[in-house]
């Protein structure tokens, strides 16, 4: 986002609407008050621009040219990813597992969200995390999420090395892990967290399974982290319904 | 893009707190399906939800709910949120004897939606739940400050934002309702419950500072 210094009343009313507290104020060469953005830190997230509450239509995004182009990707949840078409940082991810099958029984749906909530995160810290998730194999990166597509070693998790100084508002490491991995997935996470300079949710995913138990946050629990008390489920409307062969 | 997870809360403040929503799999059940996520969105309505939107269209609070319904795609993910746990029922079962064919997700305490699968006649499939915040969470603001924009699981409601229409409510600029709609615009998709924003809102009210990261 940028601010058209000749329109910019300086009203100071976009500043709140700022996820990254990147506005701030400066005087111009005429020396009038004037909102400026600091483009390093900006996610290119637009939530200030489409808040319409500059009164002199001052802000404006340019079309962004590589990298830069991927801070709105994962920031603003109106721009689709070409890969998934779907709109925001993720893939459909349980939410049409009835009719998908991506997580089937004996395994878990793992993710780390990466600058959520609201901190953002740049690609140094998203490599720290996925190449410490690559370094326990058998870890399954989902294909279709935006981020795998980013890597330029799907095996260690190294990104491609032009995004690297890229800010964005959140970006989802998405895994399939087999249900006897949740436990080492937790401890690497646990590990690399400490290495951060940003935030990070971490998500769980199961079927629920006969006896209308949920394996996964049983095997949390013995790790030492409580799911939450909220969550999502997904109530199994879809169709064609995707049922799994019986082994 | 788990955009309803990791709403923070506690049992209490979280109770009244219901949302679902639908869309359909890209290359499996894709073709067509507006028309299914529309009556989705035609049904939810009927039962009053405090909250409603598509998040390529927007939602009940930047523009008309027969704007959303009429832009429904077919790659849309629809929402509507409610605060009454009955109606949220109603809204469930209704919605499962429409037997759309697409998928249907609903957030919420997780027993406390389990019991209303149940009532509704519905079995889970699949459950998500957050391990919570990890790394720098020094970053982050007061509890206060979460609870409220956490309700966007996509962010759009920032830390200032929250901050602003606190102190805008103590100089008497805005009412409480006012300060929570305000705050319900910038999600897009429509999840944010501004009912449960105004509860947190009055709660925070006799609170002196509010650090903001
Ligand atoms: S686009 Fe987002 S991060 Fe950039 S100035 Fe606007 S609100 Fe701030
Ligand atoms: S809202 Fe517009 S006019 Fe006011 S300070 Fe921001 S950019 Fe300038």
């Amino acid at each position: 986002m940028k601010v058209d210094e000749s329109k910019c009343l300086g009203c100071g009313r976009c500043r709140a609407y700022c996820t990254m507290g990147a506005i701030s104020f400066t005087r111009d060469a005429r020396g009038r008050v004037c909102a400026q953005v600091d483009q390093h830190e900006c996610v290119d997230c637009g939530v200030c621009f489409r808040a319409e509450v500059c009164p002199g239509e001052a802000l404006y995004e340019p079309k962004p040219e590589w990298p830069r182009s991927v801070r709105s990707t994962f920031s603003n949840p109106l721009v689709e990813h070409k890969e998934t078409r779907i709109p925001g940082r993720g893939t459909e991810e349980m939410k049409t597992n009835d009719v998908t099958g991506r997580f089937k029984w004996g395994e878990a749906g793992m993710a780390v969200e990466m600058g959520r909530p609201g901190t953002g995160a740049r690609f140094t810290d998203i490599e720290k995390v996925a190449m410490a998730l690559s370094s326990l194999g058998d870890i399954h990166f989902e294909p279709k999420n935006p981020l795998t597509g980013l890597m330029a070693d799907k095996n260690t998790g190294k990104m491609n090395p032009e995004v690297m100084d890229e800010k964005v508002l959140s970006a989802i490491i998405e895994m399939t892990v087999p249900l006897d991995r949740v436990q080492d997935v937790i401890g690497a996470v646990r590990k690399v967290a400490q290495e951060l300079s940003t935030v990070c949710s971490f998500d769980l995913t199961c079927k629920v399974h006969p006896g209308d138990t949920v394996p996964a946050f049983d095997l949390a629990r013995k790790a030492g982290v409580s799911p939450t008390i909220n969550g999502k489920t997904n109530v199994g409307l879809g169709k064609p319904f995707f049922e799994e062969v019986k082994q | 893009m788990s955009h309803t997870l990791h709403r923070r809360g506690t049992a209490e403040n979280l109770k009244n707190d219901f949302v679902i929503f639908a869309m359909s799999a890209k290359g499996i059940n894709e073709i067509d399906s507006n028309v299914k996520l529309r009556r989705f969105l035609e049904i939810v309505r009927e039962f009053n939800p405090v909250n409603f939107g598509d998040m390529k269209t927007g939602n009940y609070f930047i523009t008309s709910e027969e704007t959303i319904i009429a832009s429904a795609k077919d790659t849309s993910i629809v929402h509507g949120v409610f605060d009454n746990r009955e109606a949220f029922i109603k809204a469930l079962k209704a919605i499962k004897d429409a037997d759309l064919g697409v998928s249907v997700i609903v957030s919420g305490l997780l027993d406390d939606t389990h019991e209303c699968c149940r009532q509704a006649g519905i079995n889970r499939h699949t459950c998500e739940a957050s391990l919570g915040v990890w790394g720098k969470t020094e970053r982050l603001p007061d509890e206060d400050i979460l609870r409220v924009s956490t309700m966007c699981g996509h962010g759009m409601v920032p830390f200032s934002l929250v901050k602003k229409v606190i102190e805008d409510i103590k100089e008497g600029r805005r009412t409480i309702n006012e300060a929570a709609q305000e705050l319900a615009k910038p999600c897009q998709c429509g999840v944010f419950n501004p009912g449960r924003a105004a509860a947190l809102l009055e709660e925070i009210m006799c609170l002196w500072g509010i650090r903001v990261a």
